[in-house]
């Protein structure tokens, strides 16, 4: 039994962290934007095939392939979704919502179309090989790069937030727009930042996990997902929250998985996020503010 | 040029023109017709629409079947069981074909037996089901005969000859004698075709853990993977744990690029798995996986190996003049079509729909995987040895036939060893 729990312990702290790399962008754009972006799952696609377009087609070295990839996953929020969408439906929900996530699928399509499962794509990320044996349990080592990424990437938007002036700014606007904004907040300004920021933690989850993840054109729609529940059961938009129910995910994942069966993984989450919700209407730390 | 000369100059070009010696101009009478039916958005059902296009092309380039030409009639069902029985019925009462293929999923094959059934006495005609690997088009025709007697079905391995050939000859050879493993790991992918290798058939076969059981192996481990599952961590500690020596996985359409990433990546890494089918069988898969798939083995009709003098030639022109990959479905239906070919030509002719049945239960034609031919009373196209899925191992990049040794190129290796 100890063997067990030691096994569950190890695995939520690394799958919690890399949970955080998949969901921390949603919560920060649903924190500061306050817009559920149902079109978020592009960025996932973007990152593979945007790396890999500019690796595989460009014949780019890896550096500047991932630059030029960040380069473009910024003009598709930014320019696509911030200036076609939200300004465009801001007053419109439903309209947002729909559009979103129209065009996220139809990227995916179109991904499909330009290099199918048949295209054999892969990305050359790994950054160390082998297993290492903690206690009794085995991990390899691109799983624990992964998860330390994720807390260092989540140390830094922490770090920001706290403690500097921008994060001020974009607290104060979580907290309350009009009265951030009459205190000569640059919110437009804020807004693209938010953006942009959040389109980092995904494209280094997808860069971190190519190694042992498989690379699909329709690999965002299950990330979107995980992204939705963690969210969703951390209090839409705040970072605490989701740093929690990344964790509190991932312990449910592999308790399920090590107690029961891993099929049941993903059953088992979305059976005890909806019991909390039930219970806890606004998720693990209800409120409207990002911190 | 005198007018008489012209005239025969004419003449000769004219004669030339209507009396050609071709063998597809040879071809006199009305066409024989082939409707074709598919997911025209699925990779299987244009692989097998090519393939069937291709067979056309060849018949007809050698003079057609019985000295008529071969008309193929493509039609999408869009995968949707309602277009489908449209579809069918088309073919059948309006192009009034004389033998439909079904290339897509087993319900839309067992569809067609239905309303192919009802049709059938005043449109005498055959199908075909080339893709699926459930038992259900040939239950049909055992249970009532002559309701379904039009109806055949050929595919690589349906689950019964899964239980009672391969798993219950192939895998333990291959297990005992190539990998020399006791201890067996059980995957199955949660989907109705595995259902009866985890259960069994009652009163035809055990399931696959107690026919293992029964040849002397210790199934230390069972488990069965949901289609979403994208973590396999977990589940390679556990077989470490069984002491298993080699995993076993009924499944092909599971995530299967995560799953050889992470196993390759876990303490089970050293311990050989065999696949059924899937994207591990396909010439990308080495890409896919950064070559993480060194030593991994599964059942691949992908590999170009002799097995006939038809096998290569097959998948050479089904990439050089469709540029299509010849995936499942597309054998199964370019060796149908050649053994309607010769039942016909056995028969005679297409009009007596009986005489046509009774050369297609006792047909056996060289095809691309083997010799293509149906069960007599069953209508199941006839199993291994007859009809050869080979086993191949990833080595160096490549895939290796490893089984049977009649086609076998390389030996079984250790991933271990194949990883340095």
């Amino acid at each position: 039994m100890v063997a067990v729990i030691e096994n569950i312990l190890i695995y939520t702290v690394i799958w919690g962290s890399i949970y955080l790399l998949i969901s921390i962008g949603f919560s920060l754009i649903c924190g500061v934007l306050r817009i559920f972006h149902l079109g978020y799952g592009i960025t996932f696609v973007l990152a593979a095939y945007g790396l890999w377009f500019f690796l595989s087609d460009m014949n780019l070295g890896l550096i500047p392939s991932i630059i030029l990839m960040l380069l473009l996953q910024i003009f598709i929020a930014v320019v696509v979704f911030y200036k076609g969408v939200f300004q465009r439906y801001l007053d419109e929900e439903e309209n947002l919502l729909v559009v979103s996530i129209l065009l996220f699928l139809a990227a995916s399509h179109f991904v499909n179309w330009l290099y199918p499962v048949t295209a054999g794509v892969n990305l050359p990320t790994t950054l160390f090989q082998g297993v290492a044996t903690i206690g009794v349990v085995n991990v390899s080592y691109q799983m624990i790069a992964a998860a330390i990424v994720g807390i260092v990437v989540t140390a830094l938007f922490i770090f920001m937030f706290m403690k500097t002036r921008i994060g001020l700014i974009i607290r104060a606007m979580s907290q309350d727009l009009n009265a951030a904004r009459l205190m000569g907040a640059s919110v437009n300004n804020m807004y693209y930042l938010a953006m942009i920021l959040a389109v980092i933690p995904p494209s280094l989850c997808v860069i971190m996990i190519a190694p042992f993840w498989s690379i699909d054109p329709h690999m965002g729609q299950p990330l979107l997902i995980t992204a939705l529940l963690i969210a969703i059961l951390g209090g839409l938009g705040n970072l605490k929250g989701n740093i929690i129910a990344s964790y509190l995910i991932a312990f449910v994942h592999f308790s399920t998985s090590f107690l029961l069966a891993p099929r049941f993984m993903s059953f088992a989450a979305l059976f005890v996020t909806l019991v909390f919700l039930i219970v806890k209407r606004g998720g693990i730390v209800e409120g409207e503010t990002i911190w | 040029m005198n007018k008489a000369r012209i005239f025969f100059i004419v003449l000769a070009v004219v004669l030339g023109l209507t009396l050609g010696i071709s063998p597809a101009m040879a071809q006199k009478g009305k066409p024989i017709k082939i409707g074709f039916m598919g997911n025209l958005s699925a990779p299987f059902s244009l692989s097998a629409q090519a393939a069937a296009k291709l067979a056309v092309e060849e018949m007809n380039a050698s003079g057609g079947i019985l000295g008529r030409p071969v008309e193929l009639i493509s039609e999408d069902t869009k995968g949707e069981i309602p277009k489908g029985i449209e579809v069918y019925k088309k073919l059948v009462m309006h192009n009034r074909v004389d033998a439909v293929v079904v290339a897509e999923k087993v319900e839309m094959g067992v569809a067609g037996a239905q309303i192919g059934a009802e049709l059938f006495r005043e449109f005498p005609h055959i199908m075909f089901c080339t893709i699926g690997g459930t038992d259900d088009i040939w239950h049909l025709v055992r249970d009532n005969y002559d309701r379904y007697k039009f109806a055949f079905h050929t595919y690589y391995f349906v689950a019964t000859h899964y239980l009672q050939i391969l798993g219950g000859q192939i895998l333990p050879d291959f297990h005992k004698n190539y990998i020399g493993s006791k201890k067996i790991a059980l995957l199955y992918e949660d989907m109705a075709w595995t259902q009866p290798i985890r259960r069994g058939i009652p009163g035809v076969s055990p399931s696959l853990k107690d026919i293992y059981k029964s040849k002397g192996f210790d199934v230390v481990y069972e488990a069965t993977i949901s289609l979403d599952q994208k973590v396999f961590s977990t589940l390679f500690d556990d077989i470490t744990k069984s002491g298993a020596d080699a995993i076993d996985g009924v499944m092909g359409y599971i995530d299967q690029a995560s799953f050889i990433k992470q196993w390759a990546q876990s303490s089970a890494r050293d311990i050989p798995w065999f696949f059924w089918g899937g994207i591990a069988g396909m010439p990308m898969a080495w890409k896919m996986t950064d070559g993480m798939i060194a030593g991994g083995s599964i059942g691949s009709s992908f590999v170009k190996v002799p097995i006939t003098e038809k096998t290569i030639p097959f998948m050479d022109n089904m990439i050089e003049k469709y540029k299509v990959g010849p995936i499942f479905g597309s054998h199964t239906t370019y060796d149908t079509l050649f053994g309607y070919r010769k039942a016909l030509q056995q028969a005679g002719d297409t009009k007596d729909i009986e005489k046509v049945i009774h050369e297609l239960e006792n047909v056996k034609e060289t095809a691309v995987l083997g010799t293509i031919g149906w069960d007599a009373k069953n209508h199941h196209n006839l199993p291994y040895p007859a009809y050869v899925t080979p086993i191949v191992q990833w080595q160096d990049g490549k895939m290796v036939p490893i089984y049977p040794k009649n086609i076998a190129t390389g030996k079984f290796m250790s991933p271990a060893k194949l990883r340095k």
